[in-house]
Order: C-alpha cells, then sequence, then structure tokens
C-alpha cells in the first residue's frame, strides 16, 4: 500500500512536472515577440560598461601635424586663379576680340562684357580675361594664339553653346564657363554652370516671364512632360506608371504636343535629366512652371549661389510613383514658392543674355571678394544679386528689400536733399518747412549753381550741409556719404511743402521703403501715332512716376544709380535735365516691378511755385518738348523693355478730407494751408 | 504565496512569472490529493520543497536559454557588457572590398529602391550588432568600439530614423568602429565589413570617420576600402569628396563634452586675432610669428607650454611665451580664430572656435568645411588661401563691424545645432542623405542656416513675387447669408454692377431652410452660385471652394448695401498693387490698454488703421486656404464656437504670414443703410467691444504676439476731392462716408 502510494505521488509528481514543463514553454515562445512588441523597436544596446570605453581618438593625435598636402592636380579657385591680380579686390575683365565674322550670339556676349562695369579694355590692367568660343568655328582653328594665355591661369573660357572646341582644347587652368556642364566634370567652385539658352536669345531686357499670377489657375494640368523632339506634353496624373519613359507611351490619355517654341501651361513641368533637355528648363522657368528634373547629369546653371532647392525638384528617376505621390500631394504653401522663384529667377538671371554674361562675372567677382560677396539671401530672393550691388553692403537690413526677412526697420530718421540749380536762389521756406518735420535728421543741400552759396544759412533745428556739385544733372543721385539715414527726401529749390505733407509722406515710405514716394506725378502711354512712348504731367486717374523734385526713396537708389546703370543711359540724362526723373523712375521700377505712391499734394503750392522747368510738370499742359519724349524712347531701348507700371490709387491720411471735426484730424493741414 | 489566486489566464501574461504561477497552483492541489498521508507529512514537504526548488532553477535556466540558442538576435536586449559581444574570426582569404569609385553619386551608386515609399519621407536606418571582430591569428582588428562611436549608434537608434528590420532599412551602419584610423587595420577591417550580411559592394551603407589617413602622407580620406559604401568624412579635400554622395562631417572635439564654456555675446574682443592650435608645420609657424610682429598686441599666437604643472591636461593650457592661458576659454577673448591645417584637414579646434563664438579663418586650401553641402559657411567664417596668410590681417580689418558680429552669433549657432554633440553630427548627417533620397520635402537653406532669433523674426511671405495680376481675371464675390433673403438680393443685384466681377457666390448657412427658388433670385450678368453647408459656422465664409476661380475673393456680408459699384470696383483695382494683402473697407483699430494691461479693441474715428472687417474686403484665395488649414492652435474652433471675430482672425493670420498692414480703401464709413449712425458694425453697445477686444487677446495669446500693423494711411483714387471734372475722373462715385 505504501509502495503504491508512493509510486502515485511520484506519478502525480512527475506528471504534473511534466505539464509545468509543456505549459511554459509555449508561453515563453510566445512571451518573447509579444514583449518586444510593447517595447517598440530594440534599439541599440545600453552597454553596462559604457562609461569606461575609451575614446576614439587621444589627446596628442589631434595635435599630429605632417607633410603640406600635394599641390596641383584638379584645379580648384585658389591653385588656380591668382586673385592677387585684381587689386583692391575688384575684377577687372578683358575680352578677346573676336578674329573673323563670328555669329550672332557671341556677338551678344562680346557685347554684354563690354558693357558691363568689370571691363577694361586692357589686357594688362585685367585679372579675368575672357575667351568667347563661337559654336561654328572650324575644329580646326579652336586655339587661336592669344599672347597672355600663360596656360590658361586667370582666363575663362566661355561658351554658351556646345562646340567641339571645349573638348579638344588644352584648357591649361583655365576656368570653364559652359552651357550644362555634366557633373563628372565640373569643378565645382571653379567653372562656371550656364544655362543652354535658345539660339535668338534676346540681348538685353529680355522676354518677360509667363507668370500672371501667384497661385496655378484652377483647372491647369498638373504635369507636363517634356518631349524628347522639343515642345511639352500634357500628363494626366492617375496613370499606373513611368509617365515618362516611352514604354507606356499608349495609355497617356489625352495628350497634347506643342510646337517647340510655346510654353508649358502646368504646374509641374517633368524634365528628363539629359542634356538637350536644358533647353527645357529654361523654357519652364520662364513659364513659371516648377521645373521637376529626373536625375540630371547636368550641373543645374549658376548652382554656386542659386539655391535650386526653393525653385526646383531634382528627384530620381528610378522611383516615379513615390515622385507622382510627392507632386500631387504637395502642399499648397510649397507650390505657390517654388512658383514664384522660378519666376523671380527667370527674371533675374536668365532672360536675356546680358543678365547671363554679369551674372557670371558677379560670381567671379564674388569669389574674389570672400567676406564682402553677396550673402545667399541676396542672390535667392527678389530683386536678385545683380540689383543688390554688395559693394553697398552685405548687410540685408541695410537694403531696402529684405526687411521682412530680417525682420527688420528702416531707420526711423531722414535726410533732406536739396538741389539748388542755376538760378542759385537759398530756399529758405523750404528749408524752415522741412526741418520742422518730426523724423528730419539733417539737411543737405547740394550747391550746383555757378553762384557761390551765401556764407549765412537760417538757424535751423537740425543739422544743415552745403555740399559742393559739378553742375550736372545727374549729380544729385551720387551716393554721398553725408547721407547716413536710410530714407532721402529729395527736393528742388523751388519745391514747396508743407511740414505736415513731410510728416505724412515719411509714415507711408515707412510702409514701402523699396519704393519711391512721392508728390508729383507723371504718367507714361503708348502713343501708336507716333509708334512709341510718350508721357505727361497732366493730371489723370492714373500715374506711373514720381517727380525727384520732392520724393522719398531710399539712400540705396543713389548707390545703384551710379554704379550700376550703364554710363550711355546717365550721359542722357545729363544733357536734358528731366530725363533724370524719368530714370530714376525706370531704376526703381526695373528693380521692384511695382509702381511709385502717391501722397497728397495741396493745390495751393501750384499758384506760389514759378513755373517748372521740367516738361511736364504740374503747370506744364503743353505737350512735353520732342527731346524729352524722345529720352523715353532711349531709356526703353536702353533697358530693352518698358519697365514702368501705373497705378490709380493715392494714399491717403485715414481721415483725408472726411467731415469729421477737424481737430479729430492728426494732418488737419494737408487739407487747408 | 500572495499570487496563489491568480488563474491560468493571468499567470500567462507574465513570462516570468509563469513557474511560479504554476508551480504553486500545484502545491495548492497537493494536500487536497492526499488526505491521508499524515505519517508521510515529512517526505511529502520534503518533495514539495524539491519541486519549488527545481521549478526556481528551471525559471532561472528559462531566462537565459532564449539568448544562448539565438546569440545573433536578441542578446542586445538585456544589459551586458562590451566585452561580451560575439568574437568574429575572419579567415586571411576573405574578400576584400574594392577601393571606392569616385564617380559615384546618389543616382548611379546608391539604391533608392531600398527606401520604397515613405510617408514620413525619412529614410530608415539599420545599425549591424556589435562585434568583435579578430583576424585569422585571433588579433582584433580594431578596439571593439569607441565612447563616442557608441555614443553616435545611439544616437541613432533612438532616432525616428532607426528601424530594427533589417528588411525595411534604406540606409545599413556597420557597428565596426571607423572614427579613427589609426586605431584598426585597413585591410582587415576592410574584410570585416565585407561579410556584413547586407554589404552588396557597399551600396546604401554609410561610414563614420573623423580621423583619415595616417603616416606618413596623411590621405584625407578613409583608407579602408569600401567600394560604394558613402562615407560621413572629416578633413575631405576637395579631390576626395564625391559632392552630392559623401558627407562632410566636424571632427568631434571631445573639449565639447568635457569643458563648460558659457556663451559669451558678440562684439568687439581683446585679442583681434588668435592662433591656438599646437601642432603645426615649422613653415607655417614663420607666418605666425611674422603676424604678431608685425601687428603687436591685436595678435595672439599660442603654442604649447614648456613647464606644465603637475594635474593640468595638456590639452586645457596653452602658452605665449611664459604666459599661461587656459584652453578652450581663452578662445572666448579672441575676435577671430585660427584653424590651419594640421597632419589632415579636419581639426578639432573647429568646434572649439565656433564654440566660444570666435570666428574661424580657415586655412586650409581644398578643404571641404563640414555639412557644406547645407550649412552656408560664408556667414560663419573666413576662408583664406593658404598663400595670403600673410595678408591675413589686413583681410580681416576690412570686414564691417556689424558683420563681424553677424558672424559670431552664427559661428556660437552652428556649434549648438551641428558640433556640439555626437548626436548632433549624426542626426544632421542623417537628414542631409534623406533630404537626398526625398528631394521634395528637404529642409529648407533657412531651417539649416538661420539661428532660432532670425527665424522668430523673420518673415517669409507666401504671396513675394512682385506681381500685378491682369484686371481681365476679375474677382469672385462671395456673400455669406442665413435668411435676409430681401437684404441677400439687394446686395447681388448691387455687386453684379461691378464691372470685373467674375462669379458670384452665395454662401447658404441655414440648413433649416432652403434657399429661395432659382426664378426668384435676381438676374445679373455673371454665373451666380449657392453652396449650402452642413452648419452653420462663421469659418465657412472662409472655405476654399472649388467654386472660386479666381485669385481675387470679395467677401460681402449680405447687409453691405451701401457700396457703390464705382467703390468696389477701385477696392479691386487696389487689390490688383496689393495682392498679398487684406484690401476693405471698414477699418477698425487695435490699442493697448495701460490701464488694464491689455488689447482694445477700437471702432472710432480714428487716424490710424490696422484691421479692415471681412464684411467687405478683397483678399486673396489663398489666405481661405490658410484660414481653412493652417490656422494656428484652437482658434479656427473657437471662432465657430463664439460665432464672432472670424474677421479679425483673418486679419491676424495675413499680417502674421506677410508682415504686411493692411489697406483701407477709400472714405466710406456708412455700410448696411442710410439712417444708421455713422459707424457701423454688428452692434454698438458695450457688450460688443468687450468681445472683440476679447477675440484680440485671445488670438495675440495664441499666436504668442501682435502681428497686426498699424499705419496711418488709406487708399484713394488719385484725383479723389481733386479740383477736377467729375464726369473726367476714373472713379466719380466715392461716397463721402
Amino acid at each position: 500500500m505504501q509502495s503504491w502510494r508512493r509510486k502515485s505521488l511520484w506519478l502525480a509528481l512527475s506528471a504534473s512536472w511534466l505539464l509545468i514543463l509543456l505549459r511554459v514553454f509555449p508561453v515563453l515562445r510566445l512571451a518573447e515577440p509579444a514583449r518586444r512588441q510593447a517595447g517598440g523597436p530594440q534599439g541599440w544596446p545600453r552597454w553596462l560598461d559604457a562609461e569606461l570605453l575609451q575614446s576614439f581618438s587621444q589627446p596628442g593625435e589631434l595635435l599630429e601635424y605632417g607633410p603640406q598636402a600635394p599641390r596641383g592636380g584638379r584645379c580648384y579657385r585658389e591653385a588656380c586663379f591668382d586673385a592677387s591680380r585684381c587689386r583692391g579686390g575688384s575684377l577687372k575683365v578683358f575680352v578677346y576680340s573676336a578674329v573673323g565674322p563670328i555669329s550672332e550670339t557671341p556677338r551678344k556676349v562680346l557685347t554684354s562684357i563690354e558693357g558691363s562695369r568689370y571691363h577694361t579694355a586692357s589686357a594688362a590692367e585685367a585679372c579675368l580675361l575672357v575667351l568667347v568660343l563661337s559654336p561654328d568655328t572650324p575644329a580646326g582653328e579652336c586655339h587661336p594664339a592669344l599672347p597672355q594665355w600663360d596656360g590658361g591661369k586667370n582666363h575663362l573660357v566661355l561658351s554658351l553653346h556646345p562646340t567641339p572646341c571645349l573638348r579638344i582644347f588644352q584648357l591649361g587652368q583655365a576656368m570653364v564657363a559652359e552651357a550644362s556642364p555634366t557633373v563628372d566634370t565640373f569643378r565645382p567652385g571653379f567653372d562656371v554652370a550656364l544655362p543652354l539658352l535658345p539660339e535668338a536669345h534676346p540681348l538685353r531686357g529680355g522676354a518677360l516671364g509667363q507668370l500672371q499670377q501667384h497661385s496655378p489657375l484652377p483647372g491647369v494640368a498638373l504635369i507636363a512632360v517634356a518631349e524628347e523632339r522639343g515642345g511639352w506634353r500634357l500628363a494626366r496624373t492617375n496613370f499606373s506608371a513611368c509617365p515618362w519613359d516611352g514604354r507606356c507611351e499608349q495609355d497617356h490619355g489625352p495628350k497634347q504636343t506643342h510646337p517647340r517654341a510655346t510654353l508649358p501651361n502646368a504646374t509641374f513641368c517633368l524634365i528628363p535629366g539629359h542634356s538637350p533637355d536644358a533647353l527645357h528648363f529654361l523654357q519652364a522657368l520662364q513659364a513659371g512652371c516648377i521645373p521637376v528634373l529626373l536625375s540630371p547629369r547636368w550641373e543645374l546653371p549658376f548652382s554656386e549661389v542659386i539655391d535650386w532647392t526653393k525653385a526646383a525638384i531634382v528627384a530620381d528617376e528610378r522611383l516615379p510613383l513615390q515622385v507622382l505621390a510627392a507632386l500631387q500631394e504637395m502642399p499648397l504653401t510649397r507650390v505657390l514658392a517654388l512658383r514664384q522663384q522660378a519666376q523671380f529667377l527667370w527674371d533675374a538671371y536668365f532672360s536675356s543674355i546680358e543678365k547671363v554674361i554679369h551674372t557670371t562675372l558677379e560670381i567671379i567677382q564674388d569669389r574674389i571678394s570672400g567676406a564682402s560677396a553677396h550673402p545667399s539671401l541676396l542672390w535667392n530672393s527678389p530683386p536678385g544679386a545683380l540689383l543688390a550691388l554688395s559693394t553697398f553692403s552685405t548687410s540685408p537690413s541695410d537694403f531696402p528689400f529684405y526687411h521682412l526677412q530680417q525682420g527688420s526697420r528702416p531707420l526711423g530718421r531722414f535726410s533732406a536733399l536739396i538741389w539748388v540749380g542755376a538760378p542759385g536762389q537759398p530756399p529758405l521756406k523750404l528749408i524752415q518747412a522741412v526741418a520742422g518735420a518730426q523724423h528730419c535728421a539733417q539737411i543737405l543741400v547740394l550747391w550746383s549753381s555757378k553762384k557761390p552759396p551765401p556764407p549765412r544759412w537760417p538757424e535751423t533745428a537740425v543739422p544743415l550741409t552745403v555740399l559742393d556739385g559739378h553742375r550736372k544733372a545727374s549729380d544729385r543721385f551720387l551716393p554721398h556719404s553725408a547721407i547716413d539715414t536710410d530714407a532721402i527726401l529729395s527736393l528742388d529749390a523751388h519745391s514747396s511743402l508743407s511740414t505736415s505733407e513731410v510728416d505724412f509722406a515719411f509714415t507711408v515710405w515707412q510702409s514701402f521703403p523699396e519704393r519711391m514716394v512721392g508728390f508729383l506725378t507723371w504718367s507714361h502711354f503708348w502713343d501708336e501715332a507716333q509708334g512709341g512712348w510718350g508721357y505727361t504731367g497732366e493730371r489723370t486717374n492714373e500715374f506711373s512716376m514720381v517727380l525727384t523734385s520732392a520724393a522719398f526713396y531710399h539712400r540705396y537708389y543713389h548707390t545703384l544709380f551710379t554704379h550700376s546703370l550703364p554710363k550711355a543711359l546717365r550721359t542722357l540724362a545729363d544733357e536734358s535735365p528731366p530725363c533724370v526723373d524719368v530714370l530714376m523712375n525706370f531704376l526703381v521700377a526695373a528693380v521692384t516691378k511695382l509702381p511709385p505712391i502717391k501722397v497728397p499734394y495741396g493745390p495751393w503750392h501750384q499758384e506760389a511755385r514759378p513755373p517748372p522747368l521740367a516738361p511736364g510738370g504740374p503747370r506744364f499742359r503743353a505737350e512735353p518738348q520732342p527731346a524729352a519724349q524722345d529720352c523715353l524712347n532711349q531709356m526703353a531701348a536702353g533697358f530693352g523693355h518698358m519697365p514702368l507700371v501705373s497705378s490709380r490709387l493715392r494714399l491717403d491720411p485715414v481721415l483725408f478730407k472726411d467731415p469729421v471735426s477737424v481737430l479729430r484730424k492728426k494732418y488737419r493741414s494737408l487739407e487747408k494751408p | 504565496m500572495p499570487r496563489a489566486g491568480l488563474d491560468a489566464q493571468e499567470c500567462e501574461e507574465e513570462a516570468v512569472g509563469v513557474i511560479m504561477c504554476a508551480s504553486v497552483k500545484y502545491s495548492i492541489r497537493g494536500p487536497a490529493l492526499i488526505p491521508r498521508m499524515k505519517t508521510k507529512h515529512r517526505a511529502y514537504y520534503i518533495t514539495l520543497f524539491s519541486i519549488v526548488l527545481l521549478g526556481l532553477i528551471a525559471t532561472g535556466m528559462f531566462q537565459f536559454w532564449p539568448h544562448s540558442i539565438e546569440s545573433s538576435g536578441d542578446w542586445s536586449v538585456e544589459k551586458r557588457s562590451v566585452r561580451d559581444v560575439p568574437v568574429v574570426r575572419l579567415p586571411a582569404d576573405s574578400p576584400v572590398p574594392e577601393r571606392g569609385d569616385l564617380s559615384c553619386r546618389m543616382h548611379t551608386c546608391f539604391d533608392v529602391y531600398r527606401c520604397g515609399f515613405n510617408p514620413r519621407n525619412k529614410i530608415k536606418v539599420y545599425i549591424y550588432p556589435l562585434k568583435k571582430y579578430v583576424g585569422e591569428a585571433g588579433v582584433p582588428v580594431s578596439s571593439t568600439i569607441s565612447r563616442e562611436y557608441n555614443e553616435l549608434l545611439t544616437a541613432i537608434s533612438d532616432s525616428d530614423y532607426y528601424t530594427d528590420d533589417i528588411t525595411r532599412a534604406c540606409l545599413f551602419v556597420p557597428s565596426i568602429d571607423l572614427l579613427n584610423q589609426n586605431s584598426l587595420r585597413v585591410k582587415e577591417t576592410a574584410q570585416a565589413l565585407a561579410q556584413l550580411s547586407r554589404w552588396d559592394r557597399g551600396t546604401n551603407h554609410l561610414l563614420f570617420n573623423m580621423l583619415p589617413g595616417g603616416p606618413p602622407d596623411y590621405n584625407t580620406a578613409l583608407d579602408v576600402p569600401r567600394d560604394r559604401a558613402l562615407l560621413a568624412g572629416g578633413g575631405f579635400s576637395t579631390w576626395t569628396y564625391r559632392q552630392g554622395y559623401d558627407v562632410s562631417i566636424p571632427v568631434y572635439s571631445p573639449l565639447s563634452a568635457e569643458v563648460d564654456l558659457p556663451e559669451k555675446g558678440p562684439g568687439p574682443r581683446r585679442y583681434f586675432l588668435l592662433s591656438s592650435q599646437v601642432a603645426l608645420h615649422p613653415e607655417y609657424r614663420e607666418d605666425l610669428a611674422a603676424l604678431q610682429a608685425r601687428h603687436g598686441e591685436a595678435v595672439l599666437v599660442l603654442d604649447k607650454c614648456s613647464n606644465l604643472s603637475e594635474g593640468v591636461p595638456a590639452a586645457r593650457r596653452r602658452c605665449h611665451k611664459q604666459q599661461a592661458f587656459e584652453y578652450p576659454q581663452v578662445l572666448q577673448e579672441a575676435t577671430f580664430c585660427m584653424v590651419l591645417r594640421g597632419a589632415r584637414l579636419g581639426q578639432a579646434v573647429l568646434s572649439d572656435v565656433l564654440r566660444a563664438g570666435c570666428v574661424p579663418v580657415i586655412i586650409a586650401d581644398s578643404y571641404v568645411l563640414p555639412f557644406s553641402e547645407v550649412l552656408d559657411w560664408k556667414r560663419a567664417s573666413v576662408v583664406v588661401p593658404e598663400e595670403k596668410m600673410l595678408d591675413v590681417y589686413s583681410i580681416l580689418q576690412s570686414i564691417p563691424r556689424r558683420q563681424i558680429e553677424e558672424m559670431q552669433r552664427q559661428a556660437r549657432w552652428f556649434w549648438e545645432a551641428y558640433f556640439q554633440s555626437i548626436e548632433a553630427i549624426a542626426l544632421a548627417t542623417l537628414q542631409i542623405i534623406s533630404d537626398r533620397v526625398y528631394p521634395y520635402a528637404a529642409i529648407s537653406y533657412e531651417d539649416w542656416n538661420d539661428p532660432p532669433a532670425v527665424k522668430w523674426g523673420s518673415v517669409s511671405n507666401p504671396l513675394f513675387l512682385p506681381l500685378i495680376p491682369p484686371q481681365s481675371q476679375g474677382f469672385t464675390a462671395i456673400v455669406l447669408t442665413y435668411d435676409r433673403v430681401e437684404s441677400l438680393f439687394r446686395v447681388i443685384t448691387e455687386v453684379s454692377k461691378v464691372p470685373s466681377l467674375s462669379k458670384l457666390l452665395v454662401v447658404w448657412n441655414n440648413q433649416n431652410k432652403n434657399p429661395p427658388e432659382d426664378s426668384l433670385w435676381p438676374k445679373i450678368r455673371v454665373p451666380l452660385k449657392v453652396v449650402r453647408t452642413a452648419e452653420n459656422k462663421l469659418s465657412n465664409r472662409f472655405f476654399p471652394y472649388d467654386e472660386i476661380e479666381t485669385e481675387a475673393v470679395l467677401a460681402i456680408d449680405d447687409d453691405i448695401i451701401m457700396l457703390t459699384s464705382d467703390e468696389l470696383q477701385f477696392g479691386y483695382e487696389v487689390w490688383r498693387e496689393f495682392p498679398d494683402r487684406l484690401v476693405g473697407y471698414p477699418g477698425r483699430l487695435h490699442l493697448w490698454d495701460h490701464e488694464m494691461n491689455k488689447w482694445k479693441y477700437e471702432s472710432e474715428w480714428t487716424n490710424e488703421v490696422s484691421m479692415v472687417l471681412t464684411g467687405a474686403a478683397f483678399y486673396h484665395k489663398y489666405f481661405n486656404y490658410l484660414y481653412t488649414y493652417k490656422m494656428p492652435g484652437d482658434i479656427k474652433n473657437w471662432v465657430d464656437a463664439h460665432m464672432n471675430c472670424e474677421d479679425i482672425a483673418m486679419n491676424f493670420l495675413v499680417a502674421n504670414v506677410t508682415g504686411k498692414a493692411v489697406i483701407k480703401v477709400t472714405p466710406r464709413k456708412k455700410f448696411k443703410c442710410p439712417e444708421c449712425t455713422a459707424i457701423d458694425g454688428l452692434s454698438l453697445d458695450q457688450t460688443h467691444m468687450v468681445e472683440r477686444s476679447e477675440c484680440i487677446n485671445k488670438f495675440a495669446s495664441v499666436f504668442g504676439t501682435m502681428p497686426l500693423k498699424v499705419v496711418e494711411h488709406r487708399a484713394d483714387p488719385v484725383l479723389y476731392k481733386d479740383d477736377f471734372p467729375e464726369k473726367l475722373k476714373s472713379f466719380p462715385n466715392i461716397g463721402s462716408l
């Protein structure tokens, strides 16, 4: 009995033991993955002895010194370009003139270089020598004998179109500016990537951007695909695969093929990345269509300074569906930003051969300048680096264009700059009126009369300085070093203004620091009969220019006027004084692409004024003189297009002429003297 | 035994507790089975005890069993020592990868298919488990792992990029420590790389290296043959760097963690130029001596200390003649600090210099600066060619003071964001690679480069391109209405007279009542659409309806009957000149109430304007999209719940994204009916004003700032109230009130 009990006990024990084992095994097996899921992915282990690990380097190791790095081999900026030849850090460019007949485009290139402010006629003085290659040079005559060649040092070999010469040429240490260079041969920081331009690209001014509105029109195609033979095809977006390679041509649904010249009308422009497609790339920019490049084998134009991620999408052609999905789901905010940036870049750097060439030179100048080069913001936001001179400042908040991005404001004071011309009468009343203005910092009198200035000037609340002018009309826009405020109030001796008008106009200018804010206006129009532009000073319902005889604007425009305008235009302005006003308005309009701003001007001033010198002044009812009329057309030719923009509004004080008590009004004397 | 009551179900939930539960269960059942065994008590208890003991042993065994059978899989779960990692013996003839392909680019050598579609547009990174590799003779190929590499892998593993699923990964990071080439054997390390399970010629593998090359020639890239693997290297030269494929990273300075160095603001400092490096080529020493001789006090050249006192590590001291300086603190005394090439191009001193807010002067020809693909080094450093080293002083002198201060701030920010820790370096590297794979989701230049203060203060206007939309496009009028049909029809009739109107949209906000029949609506020359809403919400007026086909939108209340056709047409013209602003008729102002210390709403006849009411205002359709989908915080719901202030919310929104003021057009003050008082508004009573003020305070706190801009101007036609024949004016019928 005992033995049976013992046996049964042992049996029960072993049975339960077996049970335990059988139960526990599967439980453990199951428990393992369950625990992993609960804790998320298992990461890199936390080593118990992590604290005891050795550092990757011993203190001494960081301090080794070794041999000088090998020199030679591939060229890069410091090795192959001798910047010390550019005296004073400023670029001087000499261009070899063409031998024999050359075709249209290289001639435009030569003209552009010669028109640049960096150009010099002497090869000895230059620190950059440019050789322009022509696409139709026979391969045998590629290498002209150049006395200054010197192994290509400080040379730039420039070719706007693919030419066999570039492959044959012994480039030596010369930089290459080539249209759409392949990424494999391109030397970043040394070569310059140019855009591939269409054959008949204009010399200056240029084909305007096509973008008419900020957001894409509803119903416009999402994607246009560049075709191999040129032209564009609108693509449907619900295709299952391969929208851009020819294999699934049949299921494209509606398709439209445009002739070569037309611009795509779509939100995104898909461009396969082969070299001939570079032409499509520019077309897309001009149309304000966001370029989507598929693994381009070529370097994007001016990639050294332009941040292409803001204007184009470089995607991988191996992931077509992902790219498509990304385009379809792209937030509207980003679509808007890309579209506008693409258009801005077209207008700023690509729309004419002159801009392309000047951009190239500006990039090389930036390399020489080092710390005083254009900051990236100036290259990549309107109006662009060609119009934001780094010689003026490298700090964006000094310019009138970047206050929003910088979170800054223009300085809250202004300098009044009074130009005293031939009659030589000191404008005492005007000085008193301006000096009484709330934000006036100083008064500068630019004495340009033959008569000597009077020895005594009236006592004013603000400092008054007399500057000596040179009796040239364009002198009034010299960047005088005495101007230390952001705002300038430009005045003529015969201008008549009240303190209240000045105060109000200045508060308006602070809201629009990049524009001109003026009292008296002219407007331009297309004169069918004459076949040219005309302008009038008569009172009309719109205007496009403000007279600089009484206007607020940013002091940067003085620098821009003096240093960026072609000399021919400034000479023209000197010969015919009203042209100075036109020229300044052209310049500001070309930079801002916006009209100036008009503020109220008391009618009683006009009775007090002597007849204005300028034709088209407010009292001048006769037709403007032919010479002045002509200056408008010459300026338009010089700019390559008509930059002026018309406005139909005037900014008045909020309660201007409202039927409320005058005591409520801050600018009450604007309504009555 | 407190757990005795647990049933089997519960027991199973906890793996470790299972055996205990099971055995206890049995022990409870035991006495019931053998009640008559009183004399055998001792034997019974011994048996019971042994069972429990056995159970415990089994528990202990099971705890370690899974790891011993799957050593490569889950051994990492528990806390372990680096010394215990599995050892892998590499046969002498195991394959060595190719040297490395200099022509590699993302679209040739990188396999994007592995990155597949990823809704979050972030690459997935897998880290190989740690192993100890030994050669044939049993000699380790390198030290197993350094402190920094362990930190780096930990950082990746803790980030969003990490995945532990090797089949889903798009990028692979070996756990073989390559940070310092000096501490590894080149060929054997390469063999170790080649036998990684997904190596495949190194495709999609990322190697980290900070100290490349070794004596005597100090190559500028890691000498370990690596085939197609991407290299994140510190010290690339332009010759070894594969642009757009490799990533240039900083050389981490261990002092970043060791020393506490509080930020010092920008501004002029005691020394203009400082050189703190100790191991410099004799030629550079000569040049530095010449610089110091020429410029005297402004230049300080430091070197090793010859007589160090006990206990001070050499790395923390620098000397000039007999004078000793603490390093890196001394860097804070200088405006510019030299970073010269040593044996390698990448120098850890760069990190110390940036941290001190000293502007680095980099004199190392052909050096590819850290993260140069995304960081704009022009803003934080001065690069001087080696040839011009003697002119460096005059080059630096020509930089304006304001720019120097900007650079000092930028330098410190770069250190904080990208140099300060191994984690920062690792994450920036992965971000760069991720942005290459998903370029359409890449983060922008500003995100990389702008310090937080600039990001906070700056505004990037979404409609930044200056352009004046063509007049031909016209505008869409949107009338929000509930049930005031008569007034609505009057508004429709008035608005339809405006020449540039291209479509009229009525948003019918009343769910209980049907809109009038088609035949009852006024006949107008443009399409009229009625949209019925699902709920009576104020935000319905700002929905970006597909029916809006123009950029310009005129929002108008169903009781604004006083606006003339000339006024509306002029308003549209003004909007064309300011397409990024709210252009409206009723102007309002916000004021700071000094007594109550909060904002106050003002509708009196003031000389200033900071808002226009959307009861009659033109604006860009894009702002509808912003209002509906991007309104910050809970403002949208709050407005719908309170049935008020949608117009103030819109003013806040537009001012905040554009940074610009509104434009009030025309002098008109009365909008609803001729007999009403001069100042219009929903109501004039006190509670209304209090509510509106509350809205302003609420929105200002949600936006975290007061975005509204105050101006003193309004827009009138050029010849408004001028002494000029009325019939020649474009917009003669501009009401006086």
